[in-house]
């Protein structure tokens, strides 16, 4: 421990002895007044319980007076909670006494440890428990270190504050939300680059018709005076007029777009520094955690029969409370787990030429900015990849001829197998074969991961890296299918794209070779169940990310990496309290929501082989004939999600546009088959639109259904004469008369 | 106010009023207006929130709607069941959609517009319901709901207030919001 961070914890544990010490000598007095039994079991409840947890910080900061004093109080309350009727003044003299002995002569920062105040602790902590063995209270010895009163310290105004935590992660979440704004100003900041962008093509193109001007200005000039002001000369005058007021706009946009870059650095700054403060603020040491455990190892291998020693180092590295808070329970699994099955009894450490007292360590580390490492570590016997294949042969998790295909890596990797233990003795918690499983679920909800090294005969090393803070973290962009979705970066360990070509199907699943290893492969449209859209890059390379660690690794494609950014966790809400392979959502600067995966479901997933592609996709994919492509034409966002799947899972390639306009643009550019088309649209309804491509040479033949809720003789009418092909009215329509018009029309 | 006077007799074509009759008039109307109503009329009622959805109206009591607004964007959330719609930003806020006819499992009935969403809470749950127009807020006297008719509307009794005589369907609000097999929670077994 760094003395800087020693004296940090015994200045936070001054405040809390103070607390806790006020909040014992109030309870005494509440007691000596209260008459009612019940009500009094209930102050000695409480005063009982600050007195443990004083007890317990004490015994932290090694303070061990006041530990054996808080010791022999505890004893006293047990005593009293038992006890009928009010206890005696003279107790509660001797109690306070402690309290105020604890207060003036232990607390105090210059307290030099004497031997009087030594002998003072025993003397106190003797009367304490004669009290509890029944005798009536020791008459108090004059003492006159109790009765001096040193002057009382200068109340000073308090440097710290007690916040709830609550309260604390309530300003922090709210701070969070700031990053929102933040990729906000980024996103406008892009959008505004944009613009300037588009009007230096403008400028480009002005520049080209500069001469054609020239001449036309030298034709007007060379006109009679009133043909002068005709019809060309108003143009040229409007051109000029044009060209001055959208190049003034051009030095507005690119004074916004400065502005808005500038913006977008202070705000930036802004709420970085805001976050990093807060966080700071919500951090806590190590030490919290791994405090009790070298305690707890002791325990456990005294029951056992064993000797431990567990150390542990980089308790002062500083982790977000509700990381801190999740690694609890994998930290006692773990350390479980070693004493369990790693250490081995004495004798047989003997044998093995080893120091009787086994030895586990808990090395935390500062990984990079955002990452920790944290090592638990034994010199037992390490895990026997062959006992782990017997084991899981014998609970059915692997088929018996399978075992011998699995590499040592894979064969460690079951360990972390619900339901797998090797351990023929069922203790406490590990050896239910529950405790690893716990351990990996707990890691990856933080979003991280958890491998294994098995050393034979020398030891097991259980690896953790986890995020340093919970709600705010890079996040990979990815799309699949029409959907951007966002993979936590900490759970990718790479991402890569490769030639289609370098697919192996090996075992009818698909496998790609990353770094001279094969690993599984799957798209991540198919892990979700998506629509597969089918486009892959322009250059034939399929882009992918690896998640998972050693032999639990997975290449997952998709259809582009998008981006790199800042992410904001946000639940789904209490609706969807839990969604396969989703961990959450985020909204993206442009004010779309982005849903957020969850690498360890998406393991199991791939694992279950939900990833198989289905034959039928593979064949539609690869199939000769070109998909149909229909252009849907609706506003109503939900109108055209449903026709898009309708058609979709019909096998039709869809495009989609929100009005007639958009529809109109999209044919220009794109090899459309049929149009299905919403009647009721701003801009340009679905009638103008249909009258508008049967006008088009291009796009005569073109068919358009028309989808509409309009239903009147006359409205048939207009559809028929404006050229569509087929008029389906909304409030009798359903898919199959949809796909059959369709179907019949290409 | 002379002239204001003036144009209304003429409108009442009434002839000439002396003051004395038009106070005591106006005095009669506010009679009827501050009478106490009837027994009937008040008895207890519903505030509802009526809405078409799929060429039916529904209602839902107010005090399980927070607000309504319009439906701008949806992003679909994968590996949900299909009454689960997608996610929607209200204001920085991400609230969950969803299709109560596809829920009921009625028969999709015509293509609908499905634009505005309504938020309903009740005790910590809380989510959207889509909705293709929103009616307007009207207060229903319990006597006028009737049992559901069965042949009416596909959705389970036990979802219902009842039905109205205009034939509005009023939703059970809390049955509704409080039913654990709207909640999604899906694990991956290993």
């Amino acid at each position: 421990m760094t003395s800087d961070f020693n004296k940090r914890l015994v200045a936070t544990f001054r405040v809390e002895t103070k607390e806790r010490l006020a909040a014992i000598s109030a309870g005494l007095i509440e007691l000596e007044q209260e008459g009612v039994e019940e009500k009094r079991r209930e102050i000695v409840e409480a005063v009982f319980r600050e007195a443990h947890s004083l007890k317990g910080a004490a015994r932290a900061v090694s303070m061990s007076g006041i530990e054996s004093l808080c010791h022999a109080m505890e004893s006293v309350f047990t005593i009293l909670k038992q006890q009928q009727g009010a206890p005696s003044p003279a107790l509660f003299d001797l109690l306070h006494r402690a309290i105020d002995f604890i207060d003036r002569r232990l607390l105090p920062v210059d307290a030099e440890p004497d031997p009087a105040g030594k002998s003072r602790v025993r003397e106190l902590v003797l009367s304490l428990e004669k009290a509890v063995a029944g005798a009536p209270a020791a008459p108090p010895p004059p003492s006159p270190a109790a009765r001096e009163y040193p002057p009382q310290e200068k109340a000073s105004p308090a440097d710290t504050v007690r916040i709830s935590a609550g309260r604390l992660d309530s300003v922090l979440r709210q701070a969070e939300e700031m990053v929102t704004a933040k990729l906000a100003a980024r996103q406008r900041a892009v959008e505004l680059g944009e613009v300037s962008a588009a009007l230096a093509v403008w400028e480009k193109e002005w520049k080209k018709v500069r001469p054609a001007l020239r001449q036309a200005r030298k034709a007007r000039a060379a006109m009679a005076r009133e043909d002068q002001a005709g019809p060309l000369g108003k143009l040229l005058e409007f051109c000029e007029w044009s060209h001055s007021t959208i190049k003034s706009l051009e030095g507005r946009v690119a004074q916004l777009a400065t502005a808005a870059a500038g913006d977008r650095h202070t705000l930036g700054g802004m709420v970085d520094t805001l976050l990093d403060d807060l966080k700071e603020a919500l951090m806590l040491p190590c030490a919290t955690v791994l405090a009790g455990l070298p305690r707890m190892a002791r325990d456990l291998a005294r029951e056992q029969g064993k000797e431990v020693e567990l150390a542990v180092s980089g308790e002062t590295v500083e982790i977000d409370r509700r990381v801190l808070e999740e690694l609890k329970d994998p930290l006692i699994h773990l350390i479980r787990n070693s004493v369990d099955h790693g250490i081995e009894k004495p004798a047989a450490r003997r044998l093995r030429n080893k120091a009787e007292r086994g030895r586990i360590t808990v090395t935390v580390s500062l990984l990079d900015s955002g990452r920790i490492e944290i090592v638990v570590g034994d010199d037992g016997g390490g895990m026997d990849p062959a006992r782990l294949a017997e084991a899981a042969i014998r609970q059915g998790i692997v088929p018996p001829d399978g075992a011998g295909r699995l590499g040592e890596e894979e064969l460690l990797e079951l360990a972390f197998r619900s339901g797998l233990s090797t351990s023929p003795l069922i203790t406490d918690i590990s050896g239910r074969g529950l405790g690893l499983a716990i351990v990996r679920e707990k890691v990856e909800n933080l979003g991280g991961t958890v491998t294994l090294l098995s050393a034979p005969g020398s030891g097991t090393t259980f690896r953790m890296v986890l995020p340093l803070t919970l709600s705010t973290f890079r996040g990979v962009l990815v799309r699949a299918g029409d959907q951007t979705l966002v993979v936590p970066a900490a759970g990718v360990e790479t991402v890569a794209r490769i030639p289609g070509s370098a697919l192996r199907t090996v075992e009818n699943r698909e496998t790609v070779e990353l770094g001279g290893k094969a690993v599984s492969f799957a798209r991540l449209a198919d892990l979700l169940q998506i629509p597969r859209t089918g486009k892959g890059g322009d250059d034939g390379l399929i882009p992918l990310f690896v998640i998972g660690s050693g032999a639990r690794r997975i290449a997952i494609g998709v259809d582009a990496i998008l981006d790199e950014q800042e992410v904001l966790v946000k639940s789904l809400g209490p609706q969807l309290s839990r969604v396969r392979n989703i961990a959450g959502a985020t909204v993206l600067g442009t004010g779309r929501i982005a849903t957020i995966l969850h690498p360890g479901d998406l393991l199991k997933s791939a694992v279950k082989g939900a990833g198989l592609p289905s034959a039928a996709a593979h064949s539609a994919e690869r199939g000769e004939a070109p998909r149909k492509s229909v252009l849907i034409v609706e506003d109503s966002i939900t109108a055209r999600t449903l026709l898009k799947n309708i058609l979709e899972s019909a096998g039709y390639r869809t495009s989609s546009a929100v009005d007639g306009i958009d529809a109109l643009t999209q044919l220009k550019t794109e090899e459309i088959d049929l149009v299905v088309s919403d009647v009721d649209m701003p801009r340009l309804n679905g009638f103008e639109l249909t009258a508008r491509i049967r006008a088009a040479r291009e796009l005569a033949e073109l068919p358009v259904v028309l989808v509409t809720s309009l239903d009147s003789r006359e409205d048939r009418e207009r559809g028929v004469e404006a050229g569509a092909n087929a008029y389906i009215v909304k409030s009798s329509f359903d898919q199959s008369n949809l796909l059959e018009v369709v179907k019949r029309l290409i | 106010m002379e002239r204001k006077r003036k144009k209304s007799e003429t409108i009442a074509g009434s002839g000439e009023l002396t003051p004395a009759e038009e106070k005591r008039v106006l005095r009669a109307r506010a009679k009827a207006l501050a009478r106490e109503p009837d027994e009937a009329e008040t008895g207890e009622s519903l505030e509802v929130l009526e809405f078409l959805l799929a060429y039916e109206t529904y209602a839902v009591e107010m005090s399980y709607v927070r607000e309504t607004l319009p439906l701008r964007d949806l992003t679909p959330v994968p590996c949900t069941p299909p009454f689960v719609l997608g996610l929607t930003n209200v204001r920085g806020r991400i609230m969950s959609v969803i299709d109560i006819k596809r829920f009921f499992d009625l028969p999709a009935k015509g293509l609908t517009e499905l634009n505005r969403v309504i938020i309903v809470h009740d005790r910590g749950m809380e989510f959207g319901i889509l909705a293709d127009a929103i009616c307007g807020v009207r207060t229903i006297p319990l006597a006028e709901l009737q049992p559901s008719l069965p042949t009416l509307t596909g959705i389970r009794e036990e979802y219902l207030r009842g039905v109205t005589s205009g034939r509005t369907v009023v939703l059970d609000g809390a049955k509704l919001i409080g039913d654990r097999k709207i909640i999604v929670h899906e694990e991956i077994e290993d």
